[in-house]
C-alpha cells in the first residue's frame, strides 16, 4: 500500500513537473512573440504615381482607366475621398491623398479638364493647380510562404460601431473574463453534446487569437486544453486592448488567389475597396459576421449566404443596444455594397518578378515579407496596358493557336526606369518570364555593337566608310568553317557603313567585326551593358550567344541615352512601415561609350526604320515621327526581335517559341509589329536630334562613299566626327535640288 | 546657397533667353549663290532646332526646380536631387536641369556624377549660354 503511494506520488510530482515545464514554455511562447507577431507585414509594392499639371499629355481615357485601377468610385457629384464624377473630358476628382516619402498629398477636390490629348486645366477650390500626384496604385505585394496580408490599425481608429459589434456578436464579457469563458464552453459542450457532432465552439477572442497565431486547426482535446492554458496565460500579460487590437489585425477573412486576407483593415479594403473607419453599419456587420466562417459567408462567391449571415449579426447588434432596431432593419435592406474595382493587384506577375529580384539582391525573404515596406516602383499601369494590348492584338493575327510566345520590355531611357514588362503571352500567368530569363541568340540585334566598336575608330571608319558584303570563310577550332551568308542570300559588293546597317548585311557585318576584332566587339556589348557570358566567336557578329530581352534592352538603353549607360531599374524608392525612406535610386549617369559615335551610330538606326529592315513601323507610325531601332532574325526564323527608342521611351520585343522551334518570321514580320503598334499608341515624343560638339556634317555620294556637293547625283548629308569626313571627292558642283532626305529634314526647311 | 540660387537664376535666364534667340539657320545657307567648282567643304552644324520643352508643361517642371533650389539652400541636396528627378521625368528634355543636378553632385563632392551629369545635359541644351554653362562644368 505504501509502496503503490509512493509510485502515485512520484507519478504526480513527475506529472506536475512536466505540466509547470509546459506552461512555463507557453508562458515563455507567448511573451516572446507575441508583440513580434503584430508587425508581421508583407512589403507593398506601388506604381509610379500619376503626375497631373496642365499641360500633360493625357487622354480621358488615359485618367479614366488610372481612376478605375485606383478604385475610385464613380458618382454624380464627389463627396468624399476615393470618388470620381466625369463628363467627357472634364473629371471631377476627390482625391484620395498619400504619404509619399518627404511629402504628403493631401486629400482634395480637383477639377481635370483634358482637351485634345493634354490636361487643359487643373484647379482645386477655384484656384490653379502647378502640379500634383494622384495616390499610386498598389500592384502586388511580397507575401510570406502562407501568403499572409494585412493592414495594420490601431484600435482607436476603428469605428466604435465596429467594436461594440464584434464583441456582441463573438465575446461578449471580452471585457470581463480571464481570456475563456467557461459558461461559453459549457454552453458550447451542450451543445456538441445535443448534436452529436461539433457545432459550437464558444471559444473567445482571446482563445480565438491564441488558436490563429499559435495553434493548428485540429480539433482534439490536447489542442484545446493547451489553447485554453494560452488564453489565460495571453490575458494575464496583456491589457484587454492590446488582445483586442490584435484580433482584429489577425483574423482570417478570406482568400485572393494565394493571398490570405488578414484583419478588418485590409478586408474593408478588399471587400468594399473603402477603409474601415468609412464603412456603413451594414458594411460593417457583413464583416463581422464572416468571421464565422470566411468561405461559406465570402459575399463575392455566396452573396445570398452572406447577406443572411450580416442580417443576423445587425439583429445582434440591435438586441445587445449597439444599433437601434430602426437602423438595424434599413441596414438589413441595404444591398452588400461590395467593390466592384477592377482587381490590379498581382495582375503584373512579370514586373513583380522584376522588382522581386531586384530586391533580394539588397534585402533578406524575411524582411520583405515582414517589415511592412513599401516599395515604390517606376510600373507605369497606363503603359503596361498597352504594350498588353499590342501583344494580344500583334500575337492574336500571328498565332492563334496561342503557342507562339512573346516578351517586351519598355523603359524610359532618360532615367533608365522599366515602365512595363510582358513576360509571356498569358498576361496574368506567373510563370515562366521570358523577359528577362528567355535566353536565346539576338540575331542582328548585336550588330549595332559593331557598328558602334568601328565608329568610335574615326580615323578607320565613318558612315561613308565603303564594306564589302562579300563571301567570307573564318577557320574555326576542329577544322570547322563558319560561312556567313546574306538573309537574302544576294551578294551587294561594295556598301556604305550606314546602308550595312540599315539593310542588316551580314557578310559586311561579320567583316567588319572580324576587322574591328571580336574581343572589341565583346568589350562593346560590356560597355552598353550586357552582363554576363559572351561567346568571342565570329559568329557574335551575327548575334551568337544567349541573351533576354531585358539584355537587349540594357544594351539599347545605353544607345538611346546617348552613349551613357543607365542600370535599368524597376525601384525607385524603399520605404519602411514608419514611412521612413530607407533607400533610394538614384539616377546615375556614366558614359561608357563615345557620345559623337553613338550619335552616328543612331544615325543609323534611324535609317533602318526609313530606308532598311525596318521601314514597316511606318506602317503604324506617322511618316513625320521620327524612330530609331534593329530588326533580328536568328537562324531559320527561330527568334523575331525588334529593339528601338523615339524621344522618349525604348521598347525592345522577343517573338519566338519555347521550344526554340521555327516560327516562320524575320524582326520585320514579327516583332517590329508588336513595337511599332506599342509606339503608335503610348509614345508621346519622336526622336530629336542634336549633333553633339566635335561633329560637322557634309554632302556624300551615296555610291562611292565620296564628298560630294548638294543636288549633286546620290548626294546625301551624312554627320561626320569632325575630321574623319572623306578625303576623295567627286567632281559634281554643288546645285539647288528640291529633294531632301529625312536626314535633311531634322535641320529644318533651308538645308 | 547664394552660389546656388544665382547659378538657377542664372540658369532660367538662359534658359528663357536661349529659347527666344534659338538659331534655327542651316549649315550651308546661302551656297546656292557661291558657283563653286569644288564639292563644298564640311560645314559645322549651327544648333539644329532641336524640340526644346513645350512651353505647356513649363510650370509644372520649373516649380519643381524652385522647390529644388529650396532644399539646396536649405542644404537638404538630397531633396533637392528628388525634386530635381522628378522634374527631370516630367521634362526630360529641359537642360537646365541637367545643370542644375551636375551643380548639386559637385558641392556634395562627386565629381564623376557632376561631370556624367553635365555631359548629358550636352545632349539637351539648346541655346548657346547653357551649353556654354554645361561644359564649363566639365572643364
Amino acid at each position: 500500500m505504501f509502496r503503490t503511494s509512493h509510485i502515485l506520488l512520484k507519478l504526480c510530482l513527475t506529472a506536475l513537473i512536466i505540466g509547470l515545464g509546459f506552461l512555463i514554455y507557453l508562458d515563455a511562447r507567448i511573451t516572446s512573440t507575441f508583440i513580434d507577431k503584430m508587425w508581421e507585414l508583407p512589403a507593398k509594392v506601388y506604381a509610379r504615381p500619376l503626375e497631373l499639371f496642365v499641360g500633360a499629355r493625357l487622354e480621358p481615357d488615359e485618367l479614366a482607366y488610372e481612376l478605375e485601377v485606383l478604385g475610385y468610385r464613380k458618382v454624380r457629384h464627389t463627396g468624399g475621398p476615393g470618388q470620381v464624377a466625369r463628363n467627357r473630358g472634364r473629371f471631377e476628382i476627390y482625391t484620395r491623398g498619400f504619404s509619399f516619402p518627404r511629402e504628403d498629398e493631401p486629400a482634395r477636390r480637383i477639377l481635370v479638364d483634358i482637351s485634345a490629348g493634354r490636361v487643359a486645366a487643373l484647379n482645386a477650390s477655384g484656384r490653379g493647380i502647378d502640379l500634383m500626384r494622384l495616390d499610386p496604385v498598389r500592384i502586388g505585394g511580397i507575401y510570406p510562404l502562407h501568403g499572409e496580408d494585412r493592414v495594420l490599425i490601431r484600435l482607436e481608429d476603428v469605428p466604435d460601431t465596429f467594436v461594440a459589434g464584434l464583441l456582441a456578436t463573438e465575446d461578449r464579457g471580452f471585457y470581463d473574463h480571464w481570456g475563456i469563458s467557461p459558461v461559453g464552453i459549457a454552453r458550447a459542450a451542450w451543445s456538441n453534446m445535443r448534436s452529436g457532432k461539433v457545432v459550437a465552439g464558444g471559444s473567445t477572442i482571446t482563445q480565438q487569437l491564441v488558436k490563429n497565431y499559435y495553434l493548428t486547426p485540429e480539433r482534439t482535446l490536447l489542442r484545446k486544453g493547451t489553447e485554453v492554458v494560452m488564453a489565460v496565460l495571453l490575458d494575464a500579460h496583456y491589457e484587454k486592448d492590446q488582445i483586442l487590437e490584435s484580433y482584429i489585425n489577425e483574423v482570417y477573412l478570406g482568400q485572393d488567389g494565394k493571398r490570405a486576407i488578414h484583419g478588418f483593415a485590409l478586408a474593408s479594403r478588399h471587400y468594399f475597396d473603402t477603409p474601415i473607419d468609412q464603412l456603413d453599419i451594414h458594411q460593417q456587420a457583413l464583416l463581422i459576421g464572416m468571421i464565422k466562417g470566411p468561405s461559406l459567408y465570402n459575399p463575392q462567391r455566396n452573396p445570398e449566404r452572406a447577406t443572411t449571415r450580416r442580417n443576423v449579426v445587425l439583429a445582434v447588434m440591435a438586441e445587445q443596444g449597439v444599433i437601434t432596431s430602426a437602423q438595424a432593419k434599413q441596414a438589413q435592406s441595404r444591398p452588400l455594397g461590395l467593390n466592384t474595382k477592377t482587381q490590379i493587384q498581382g495582375t503584373f506577375p512579370a514586373y513583380l518578378d522584376l522588382v522581386r529580384r531586384q530586391l533580394r539582391q539588397e534585402y533578406r525573404d524575411e524582411d520583405l515579407t515582414t517589415l511592412g515596406l513599401s516599395i515604390y516602383t517606376p510600373f507605369d499601369p497606363i503603359l503596361q496596358r498597352q504594350i498588353e494590348r499590342s501583344t494580344t492584338t500583334v500575337m492574336d493575327e500571328l498565332d492563334k493557336s496561342g503557342e507562339l510566345q512573346s516578351a517586351s520590355v519598355v523603359t524610359r531611357f532618360d532615367s533608365g526606369e522599366v515602365a512595363a514588362l510582358v513576360g509571356g503571352r498569358k498576361l496574368r500567368f506567373a510563370g515562366f518570364n521570358r523577359a528577362l530569363d528567355a535566353r536565346r541568340p539576338a540575331g542582328s540585334l548585336l550588330k549595332p555593337a559593331v557598328y558602334l566598336s568601328a565608329l568610335e575608330q574615326p580615323t578607320r571608319y565613318t558612315l561613308a566608310s565603303v564594306l564589302a558584303d562579300e563571301p567570307l570563310k573564318v577557320a574555326g577550332p576542329g577544322g570547322k568553317v563558319w560561312e556567313p551568308r546574306n538573309y537574302d542570300r544576294e551578294i551587294h559588293g561594295d556598301v556604305l557603313l550606314y546602308q550595312a546597317l540599315a539593310h542588316s548585311y551580314n557578310l559586311a557585318t561579320a567583316r567588319l567585326g572580324m576587322d574591328v576584332g571580336l574581343d572589341d566587339v565583346v568589350q562593346m556589348m560590356n560597355r552598353l551593358g550586357v552582363q554576363g557570358y559572351i561567346p568571342p566567336v565570329p559568329a557574335l557578329t551575327l548575334g551568337a550567344g544567349e541573351y533576354s530581352p531585358m539584355d537587349m534592352a540594357a544594351m539599347y538603353q545605353t544607345i538611346a541615352a546617348g552613349g551613357f549607360r543607365i542600370p535599368l531599374k524597376s525601384i525607385r524608392e524603399v520605404v519602411d512601415a514608419q514611412g521612413i525612406a530607407l533607400k533610394r535610386y538614384p539616377l546615375e549617369y556614366d558614359r561608357t561609350v563615345s557620345i559623337q559615335a553613338t550619335n552616328l551610330l543612331t544615325y543609323g538606326l534611324r535609317s533602318v526604320v526609313r530606308e532598311g529592315t525596318g521601314k514597316g513601323v511606318y506602317r503604324y507610325l506617322p511618316s513625320d515621327f521620327d524612330v530609331a531601332g534593329k530588326t533580328g532574325t536568328t537562324n531559320d526564323g527561330r527568334d523575331s526581335w525588334f529593339a528601338g527608342f523615339a524621344g522618349d521611351l525604348l521598347a525592345v520585343t522577343w517573338i519566338g517559341r519555347d521550344d526554340n522551334s521555327e516560327t516562320g518570321l524575320t524582326g520585320s514580320s514579327g516583332a517590329l509589329r508588336v513595337w511599332a503598334h506599342f509606339m503608335a499608341a503610348a509614345s508621346e515624343r519622336p526622336l530629336g536630334y542634336r549633333m553633339p560638339d566635335g561633329m560637322q556634317t557634309a554632302w556624300i555620294e551615296d555610291r562611292s562613299g565620296y564628298l560630294t556637293g548638294k543636288g549633286c547625283p546620290h548626294a546625301r548629308l551624312l554627320p561626320f566626327i569632325a575630321g574623319s569626313e572623306p578625303r576623295e571627292s567627286t567632281d559634281c558642283s554643288p546645285r539647288p535640288s528640291g529633294i531632301r532626305d529625312w536626314f535633311q529634314s531634322l535641320f529644318g526647311t533651308d538645308s | 546657397m547664394a552660389v546656388t540660387r544665382s547659378s538657377l537664376c542664372l540658369a532660367a535666364a538662359l534658359w528663357f533667353s536661349g529659347c527666344a534667340t534659338l538659331d534655327t539657320a542651316n549649315e550651308d545657307a546661302g551656297s546656292a549663290t557661291v558657283p563653286a567648282t569644288k564639292p563644298s567643304a564640311p560645314t559645322t552644324v549651327p544648333l539644329p532646332p532641336y524640340r526644346a520643352p513645350d512651353p505647356a508643361d513649363s510650370n509644372a517642371w520649373r516649380s519643381l526646380l524652385d522647390q529644388a533650389q529650396q532644399a539646396a539652400t536649405r542644404g537638404d541636396y538630397e531633396r533637392a536631387l528628388v525634386l530635381l528627378e522628378r522634374a527631370q521625368r516630367i521634362e526630360p528634355g529641359a537642360g537646365v536641369i541637367y545643370l542644375e543636378q551636375a551643380r548639386l553632385h559637385l558641392i556634395r563632392g562627386d565629381l564623376a556624377q557632376a561631370r556624367s551629369t553635365a555631359e548629358r545635359g550636352l545632349l539637351y541644351c539648346d541655346n548657346p549660354d547653357l551649353c556654354d554653362a554645361l561644359r564649363d562644368m566639365l572643364r
